[in-house]
């Protein structure tokens, strides 16, 4: 069974 | 439509070297070493990072992708371009 996707973000964390 | 004319599907990208990563609660985060930011890439940015560790093209990434996950090609392309295009700006990723 495939993964929902979610759209990818690149967050900053600091 | 490629928002970045020198971004090309046959383009092979692959990991910069010099990053502590973790999984942390099934998301994946990581320290830069170069430049001293903590990033968190989420679930799928997590396995887009895996999966570029060696040179890819992104033609193959998007295959590898969708193979994982429940998304059609068109909107998996645009995700997987603008969050390449993140980490290129971060320098966190070269191209081959």
């Amino acid at each position: 069974m495939k993964k929902v996707w979610e759209k990818p973000e690149l967050e900053i964390l600091s | 439509m490629l928002k970045n004319p020198s971004l090309t599907l046959d383009q092979s990208i692959t990991q910069r070297k010099g990053n502590i990563v973790s999984n942390m609660g099934g998301e994946k985060v990581m320290l830069s070493i170069e430049n001293g930011k903590y990033y968190n890439l989420g679930e799928v940015g997590g396995d887009i990072w895996d999966t570029i560790e060696n040179p890819v093209t992104i033609t193959e990434l998007v295959d590898t992708l969708m193979a994982k996950y429940e998304i059609d090609k068109e909107t998996c392309l645009s995700h997987v371009l603008s969050f390449i295009e993140m980490l290129r700006d971060e320098e966190l990723i070269k191209f081959n």
